[in-house]
């Protein structure tokens, strides 16, 4: 342990660097614009009652709200009444720098509806990729017939192809079909995870044929086959591919970039990220960071949680 | 070369204590085995040995010299592993090689590119490719020297971790169970050459193998350990004729010694109540065992001292082993009988069983030989 | 019971078993295959095409320009500082990422289970949505209220003052950093390297697990005394198929470098277009331009990028398939 300190020092000082922007995240997410804005209170901010200037200047008291009033503050003239509401708007709209933070970030963007779309959309991709994948992995790995190494060699050019590298033509053609600004348009081009088919393959070929043999004499159809047998076998294997896959749809920005256009019903959590820093002024920075904790959050719970599983998961790519 | 003491060393893994004070003497140019089933310290020994690991307590010397704060690349110590441990991406010539160049060549010589223009690496180079050379040779794979371990078989590897031992001239040669991952038929022949090998370099060997006949057919003595402990070390005949413990009896030699119940009643030695000798001292342990090898039980028609039926039958060409039950208690012993005995020997036929007094070995209820009542006994049957 | 010829039976039952195999093959495979050529052949096919043409989505027809886009992306200067941005990227994050990843792995491997903790620690920023990252990222850069330059300005009046870059800082203000086109692809490497080195570190600890410890033990026997010696004799080689994975997985990721890019300039690709790299220009030309035919070139001009740089990773596997 004494002998390991130089190594730690070196660790700890990666963990700093590493760990900053989280601590930056999550710290303005807490704090008033106005700490942001001078670099004060600590990691948590002072959370001191603030004003919502916007929700003030909504509910600017008019000439109507001052002859309703009239009644609650008996002889007092027009100004003071005036002073008063205004007075209670504020006291209505003050919060604490965290609420105020949090509660923007779900009120000013649907961001309830960003987070429905990604798990929406990355479901489905994982579901598809799942129910073309298995199939033809098991056909390439246990079943002999014609072509089968033609396929297999298909296979094997096509994750050369990372997908994001043709987005232009995937782009067009979606457009010619009329299929931008739809979830068709979010969810097709992953549909097909060739890494998904080799993957499988390459864990199907572990499975005994005897397995296999067995489900036959007993009757079961070979799509039976699949889904009853392989399937099963397969779920360790699955859990890491379903990390990769919706780790990587969650987190992906450039495509559905590039296919949902204005349309707010359909961003996913990144698009809806980008469009509150395009529209932001400076004071919001603590409503977008909360966006930005709110996105990433989900994520870096569960592989804390399930760490190893994540990591073989993520890695998954390794084993090419 | 020379000798090797292990004295009083003991190691601990947290609570677990894997040595508990083992003391060893190893002679210049013995071989000698450490022989027990597995989890019994013994690999843990070798590693103590090697220097790969550091004993709790105790002390290592080699020549007199203690080395047990010595690392392991400082006690000219080769070992061979059980994986073989070759470098995957070396061929077998630069494998065998590696040794040599660690010890010999500076670090600067060692550079690719750059090492050849040092003064003296020329020289150097030459003389390690002959060392190479001729330890390929006593183990026969020189055709093999630029192949890579990925492209050899399992007996092949085996030679290269050999010859990676051996090219250097070591105090001792440390084996850890270099046999185990070799097909048996291949097992038989390299257990020969390697003793061959011992008898031409007559360098020290410890050997390490849960195989007690390869322990048997190699070593000059042999150490059982169990337990964390060595029961007894001599050479093999002894230990499988003279055991200390009942361990160690039941231990060698295959099939398992027979170990039946005997009592002391007053001053008679009783096996199921049959009385062997009547001349017993009386502080002898009133509760013993004794242990019978197979081939120490002979059929009999008259007189027998056990009785029981046939329940399994073993025909090895050579030899027929048989399972006997034994009409006193149901408990099974096994019969060496020569194949011209068979035709008394069917199934469920009834045997009789005597056996010499001379061939029984007497332990007490915890395992310890009780050498004197054996005495005892020898003597009364001798008066009968 | 009918008595049935044996040799007819085999005859006429091992082909019958044989079709009716290839046929549920076929069958089973088929969807696969039938996304396979539409989403990842036929655009292949197709942005090859495109880059001969003058498309633009809209337009009823197009002309036939012949090799026009792929001229104009050899002699345009946006195009050299296409290059310029995409190459500096790629040649900088790979080697620091891997570099750092492998140290990173050597350092936690040899702390054993403490080492698990830095592993959790560093593999953060793989997980987290880079996007959001990035944003987080311009705020610690912001010139003014950015969490950087106020920790640089804390060197101020100190000692750190003889180093000449906080010299200038305290005199002249430190770098704006995304504006500066001096530090604006610089700013995009590093965020690169700090979000892709856990990844390349996993993957060495993984490679690194997987080396048997006996050979290490033979190492020492051997007499490889100092930590060198037996990484070069033991760990480096065993290390050697992860590490040709390891620099092709992040140079492909490094070609396909976007969000942060986006995200910190929506538009142009940074100052004085000093980050405009590959992916930037697909999308802003073929996308936002409504450009198909530039864009399809250079699309195909990254497609054949990243094969080369696969296959010479195949190749370099291939051949040391004889371990």
């Amino acid at each position: 342990m004494t002998r390991d300190w130089w190594k730690h020092m070196v660790l700890i000082l990666g963990t700093i660097i590493v760990l900053a922007p989280f601590y930056m995240m999550v710290s303005y997410s807490f704090k008033s614009p106005g700490e942001i804005d001078r670099g004060e209170g600590g990691f948590f901010g002072r959370q001191e009652m603030m004003i919502d200037p916007r929700c003030v200047a909504l509910r600017q008291p008019d000439r109507a709200d001052i002859e309703a009033a009239r009644a609650r503050f008996a002889g007092q003239d027009d100004a003071s009444v005036q002073a008063s509401l205004l007075a209670e708007t504020e006291a209505d709209c003050s919060m604490r720098p965290v609420v105020f933070n949090y509660s923007k970030a779900f009120t000013e963007a649907p961001l309830v509806r960003y987070l429905l779309n990604g798990v929406i959309v990355t479901v489905s991709i994982f579901l598809i990729q799942i129910v073309v994948a298995l199939p033809a992995a098991y056909a390439l790995a246990k079943l002999k017939f014609w072509g089968r190494d033609a396929v297999f060699g298909l296979v094997l050019f096509c994750l050369l192809i990372p997908v994001h590298a043709i987005a232009l033509p995937l782009y067009i053609g979606l457009a010619k079909l009329g299929l931008t600004n739809t979830y068709a348009a979010l969810v097709v081009p992953w549909t097909i995870s060739v890494f998904g088919i080799f993957l499988m393959r390459q864990f199907f070929m572990t499975v005994p044929d005897d397995l296999i043999d067995a489900a036959r004499m007993d009757g079961m159809s070979e799509l039976a086959i699949v889904w009853r047998v392989m399937l099963p076998t397969a779920i360790p294997a699955l859990l890491a591919f379903a990390i990769f896959s919706v780790v990587a749809h969650w987190n992906d920005y450039f495509w559905p970039r590039i296919v949902v256009t204005g349309n707010r019903d359909l961003f996913t959590p990144p698009l809806g990220l980008r469009e509150f820093k395009g529209d932001g002024d400076g004071s919001f920075f603590g409503p977008m960071m909360a966006t930005a904790t709110v996105i990433v959050t989900p994520l870096i719970v569960a592989f804390l949680l399930a760490q190893r599983r994540f990591i073989e998961g993520i890695t998954l790519s390794g084993m090419k | 070369m020379s000798d090797l003491q292990i004295a009083s060393v003991t190691k601990h893994f947290g609570e677990t204590s894997v040595l508990k004070g083992v003391t060893l003497d190893v002679k210049d140019g013995e071989f000698i085995s450490l022989v027990g089933p597995s989890g019994c310290g013994k690999s843990t020994l070798l590693r103590i040995i090697a220097g790969l690991e550091t004993p709790t307590s105790g002390n290592i010397a080699i020549g007199g010299i203690n080395v047990t704060q010595l690392r392991a690349a400082d006690r000219n110590l080769s070992m061979v592993f059980q994986s073989y441990a070759l470098y995957p991406h070396l061929t077998v010539a630069e494998n065998i090689a590696v040794p040599l160049q660690m010890r010999q060549m500076s670090a600067l010589q060692r550079l690719p590119v750059l090492g050849s223009i040092v003064p003296g690496a020329r020289t150097q180079k030459d003389d390690i490719a002959q060392a190479v050379r001729h330890a390929a040779e006593m183990l026969e794979i020189a055709a093999l020297l630029d192949r890579k371990p990925g492209q050899l078989s399992g007996g092949q590897r085996q030679r290269v971790a050999l010859g990676r031992a051996l090219v250097r001239d070591p105090a001792a040669f440390l084996l850890d169970e270099p046999l185990s991952n070799l097909d048996a038929k291949l097992r038989v022949q390299t257990r020969a050459e390697i003793a061959e090998l011992h008898r031409r370099l007559k360098a020290t060997f410890i050997y390490v193998t849960h195989d007690q006949v390869e322990a048997m057919t190699m070593s000059d003595r042999i150490a059982v350990m169990m337990g964390g402990e060595i029961l007894q070390c001599a050479a093999p005949d002894v230990i499988y004729e003279d055991p200390d413990d009942i361990r160690v009896a039941e231990f060698i030699g295959s099939p398992k010694i027979n170990i039946l119940p005997v009592e002391r009643n007053g001053t008679a030695l009783t096996v199921f109540d049959q009385v062997l000798n009547s001349r017993l001292s009386i502080d002898s342990p009133k509760v013993m065992q004794m242990g019978l090898r197979p081939e120490a039980l002979q059929l009999t028609q008259s007189a027998p001292r056990l009785t029981g039926r046939v329940v399994h039958l073993e025909n090895l060409g050579s030899e027929v082993f048989a399972q006997i039950a034994l009409d006193s208690d149901g408990s099974r012993v096994t019969l060496r009988a020569m194949p011209e005995q068979r035709q008394n020997l069917g199934l469920g036929a009834p045997v009789g069983l005597s056996f010499d007094l001379n061939a029984a070995m007497i332990f007490d209820a915890g395992g310890a030989r009780l050498r004197q009542v054996e005495l005892a006994a020898t003597r009364a049957a001798e008066v009968a | 019971m009918v008595a049935i010829d044996p040799s007819l039976a085999a005859d006429v039952t091992k082909p019958k078993a044989d079709n009716r195999q290839a046929r549920t093959g076929w069958g089973l495979a088929a969807p696969a295959l039938i996304l396979m050529f539409l989403i990842l052949l036929v655009p292949i096919i197709a942005a090859g095409v495109l880059s001969f043409t003058n498309y633009s989505l809209g337009n009823p027809s197009f002309d036939w320009v012949g090799l026009q886009n792929y001229e104009r992306l050899f002699t345009r200067s946006t195009y050299e500082k296409m290059y310029v941005a995409t190459f500096t990227y790629v040649v900088t994050v790979v080697p620091i990422s891997v570099g750092l990843g492998l140290g990173a792995a050597l350092l936690v491997h040899s702390l054993g289970r403490i080492g698990d903790i830095y592993k959790t620690i560093y593999f953060l920023p793989v997980m987290a949505t880079l996007l959001a990252m990035a944003i987080a990222w311009e705020f610690m850069l912001h010139p003014t209220i950015g969490m950087v330059n106020r920790t640089l300005e804390m060197a101020c009046g100190t000692w750190f003052e003889v180093i000449p870059f906080f010299a200038d800082g305290c005199a002249e203000g430190f770098p704006l950093w995304l504006g500066d086109r001096d530090y604006a692809i610089w700013v995009v490497c590093f965020i690169g390297i700090w979000q892709g080195f856990g990844f390349n570190m996993v993957l060495f600890l993984a490679g690194l697990t997987s080396v048997h410890r006996e050979l290490y033990h033979a190492a020492e026997m051997d007499g490889a005394r100092s930590g060198w010696e037996r990484f070069r004799l033991v760990t480096w080689p065993a290390l050697g198929p992860t590490t040709v994975f390891v620099v092709t997985i992040s140079c492909i990721r490094a070609f396909q470098v976007f969000d942060t890019i986006e995200a910190f300039w929506p538009q142009g690709g940074g100052p004085n277009k000093s980050a405009y790299v590959m992916m930037f220009a697909i999308f802003e030309k073929g996308i936002q331009q409504n450009l198909i035919g530039i864009g399809s070139a250079i699309t195909m001009l990254f497609l054949l990028f990243v094969m080369f740089l696969t296959l010479i990773q195949r190749w370099l596997v291939e051949r040391k398939v004889h371990y």
